[in-house]
């Protein structure tokens, strides 16, 4: 890597992580953060079937030796056991360490969704070519739930499963995140502090 | 005795007497298949609380001849299988004579394939628990529950749960088993498990789950029932397991015959939502159940029904026969071969599913749709207490049948 381009990413970077500071100074980019990364992670949930309809009552059920069990994987790579079910009523949420997963992936999608709103509303923001990346960048990891045997989308979809499909549905997580960062990286430049 | 109207149609082409069930007396049929009666499957006691009497209409009795109350002994060739008569070197029984394969054991694990989960990844239910009727809330009349009766004990496994699943580690009236559950190929099969359990290897072969023995690390695709090598067992002795019969059926049917069953409980041990089953449903058919393609390559090239549809399939050493589950429901007997032996498929709409009999002598007998009866001679039967050896038979979806048994015989009304 030249000297040129290191001082390059160097500056995005801080750009970046003084636009993410940004998000938390202003009251409606952390509006934008906050309800982005929590839809999104009600979303991740749901499509991995962590969220869904339950068989009703409210209780709270943890598993013996839950510790223990937070990182054995149960449905592929990245896919982890559930150790507590939390029953609301019509809803089931069960936790696992896809939700902490979940939630980081949320945080990404979120920051990009509010750095892309300031680099909107900045008036020396220089386009808006990857404003809409982020959003692009948080489907994958939507698509990465995965029934007993076979991604759900494949279900739904009726699209029978190769061996190289199935690799590539254990990626989709490590693709989103590495998608986001670079989204983030991209929009975050974008934000001129001083004039935001 | 009250002669039913019958419009049954008949089951043999010979008008042959079916003199050897005239008699009712709940021996076995002259004549049986090799492989059965042997200590290897039984098929006759997953439902032996029933008695036969809830016809399907008010007019119609009982058959002369059922299964028996309170405690029936099924016919003798249904009995379970003598656990203790086999001497293999494996901590279960093992069956007498292997059951047929589609290729090479070496082959068949070349065939494997990951379905995702790691071994174990799927968790075996390893301590179940179960509940009274009284205390199931979490199951519609329409849910599909396989039912076993042994000894008296009458115990429901739910689909939903099962799904997530697949085995579940259990001792029905003191015996050790294995209640196993492959949502891709829509099979519920039992096994004798001895002092080990079964686990979930996460391979796949024709869609088919593979079982693992925690004794020997072995591999056992489950309709195949039988020990093919594997990365954690390279060369085994290739053995098929003993097996029993699970019926295939909906909770309302299931509780109305047995009040008094025992159902698993949803405290399964982990932390899973059993509502939801994300390949479908059953009630009303959707999803993967209902149509389309496998999840996965299948072994099969029969396009003589859709993947999904669903067959009654049994197999012997002999060969294999399968019948059309909605032409049986329709016609109430079917009559097909398995290897040289003349076969009897017959409906039980008391549990919506069915059962295979050898009829070596190819008596006839007709079903009487109005009482849900089978009527052969001057006497009546229950679906599950004809005086006919009993075959092992289960449901299966067509692909799964075909591909692991490319030569089966097929039956159906067209």
């Amino acid at each position: 890597m030249s000297e040129r381009t290191a001082t390059g990413v160097g500056s995005a970077l801080r750009r970046t992580r003084d636009a993410a500071m940004l998000t938390i100074r202003r009251r409606d980019a952390a509006l934008v953060f906050t309800v982005t990364t929590a839809g999104y992670l009600l979303v991740y949930l749901w499509a991995i079937g962590h969220l869904a309809p339950g068989l009703g009552g409210f209780e709270v059920v943890v598993v013996d030796g839950a510790v223990g069990q937070l990182f054995t994987q149960a449905r592929g790579p990245l896919a982890f056991r559930p150790v507590a079910r939390v029953s609301l009523g019509p809803l089931t949420y069960l936790f696992s360490l896809n939700t902490v997963l979940g939630a980081g992936i949320a945080a990404l999608v979120g920051l990009n969704l509010a750095l892309s709103y300031l680099a909107y509303t900045s008036p020396r923001a220089c386009g808006v070519g990857s404003q809409s990346a982020g959003l692009l960048a948080s489907v994958p990891a939507l698509l990465s739930g995965s029934a007993c045997c076979g991604p759900v989308v494949l279900v739904v979809l009726g699209i029978q499963a190769s061996s190289v499909l199935l690799t590539a549905f254990q990626l989709l997580l490590p693709v989103a995140v590495l998608a986001l960062v670079v989204s983030l990286v991209l929009v975050g430049r974008q934000v001129n502090g001083e004039t935001v | 005795m009250r002669r039913p109207t019958r419009r049954g149609f008949l089951a043999a082409a010979g008008l042959t007497a079916l003199a050897g069930c005239v008699g009712g007396d709940g021996t076995t049929g002259d004549a049986g298949l090799g492989s059965t009666g042997e200590g290897a499957t039984t098929d006759g006691n997953a439902t032996d609380g029933a008695d036969g009497t809830d016809s399907a209409t008010a007019n119609c009795g009982p058959p002369d001849e059922t299964g028996g109350s309170p405690t029936p002994r099924p016919a003798a060739a249904t009995d379970p299988p003598d656990v203790t008569s086999t001497n293999t070197p494996w901590p279960f029984p093992t069956a007498d004579e292997r059951l047929p394969l589609p290729m090479s054991p070496a082959d068949l694990r070349e065939e494997s394939r990951s379905g995702g989960p790691s071994k174990d990844g799927i968790p075996s239910i390893d301590e179940p628990q179960f509940v009274g009727v009284d205390a199931v809330d979490f199951l519609d009349d329409r849910d599909v529950v396989f039912g076993v009766v042994r000894d008296g004990v009458a115990r429901a496994y739910p689909q939903r749960i099962l799904a997530s699943h697949e085995i579940v580690n259990d001792v029905l009236a003191g015996d050790p088993v294995a209640v196993t559950y492959c949502p891709l190929t829509g099979t519920a099969m039992g096994f004798h498990r001895g002092e080990t359990t079964f686990g979930v290897s996460g391979r796949l072969i024709n869609n088919n789950l593979v079982m693992y023995d925690r004794a020997t690390e072995t591999w056992w695709p489950q309709i195949l029932a039988t020990s093919i090598p594997g990365p954690w067992n390279e060369a085994p002795e290739t053995r098929s397991l003993t097996e029993f019969r699970l019926v295939w059926t909906r909770w309302e049917h299931w509780r109305t015959r047995h009040p008094d069953t025992e159902v698993l409980s949803t405290e399964t041990g982990y932390a899973r939502n059993y509502r939801t089953d994300p390949y479908g449903s059953y009630t009303p058919l959707s999803g993967y159940y209902e149509d389309g393609s496998p999840m996965f390559p299948d072994l099969s090239d029969d396009e003589r029904y859709g993947p999904k549809t669903v067959v009654v399939g049994a197999r012997t050493a002999d060969g294999a026969v399968a019948f059309h589950k909605a032409s049986l429901r329709e016609g109430g007997v079917l009559t097909g071969r398995l290897g040289e032996t003349p076969v009897l498929a017959v409906y039980d709409p008391r549990y919506d599913t069915g059962y295979v009999y050898a009829n070596p002598d190819e008596r006839s007998v007709s079903f009487d749709a109005d009482c849900g009866h089978v009527v052969g001679d001057r006497t009546t039967y229950a679906p599950d207490s004809l005086p006919l050896e009993r075959v092992y038979a289960f449901d299966a979806m067509w692909f799964a049948w075909s591909g692991y048994y490319p030569e089966t015989t097929v039956t159906d009304r067209r």
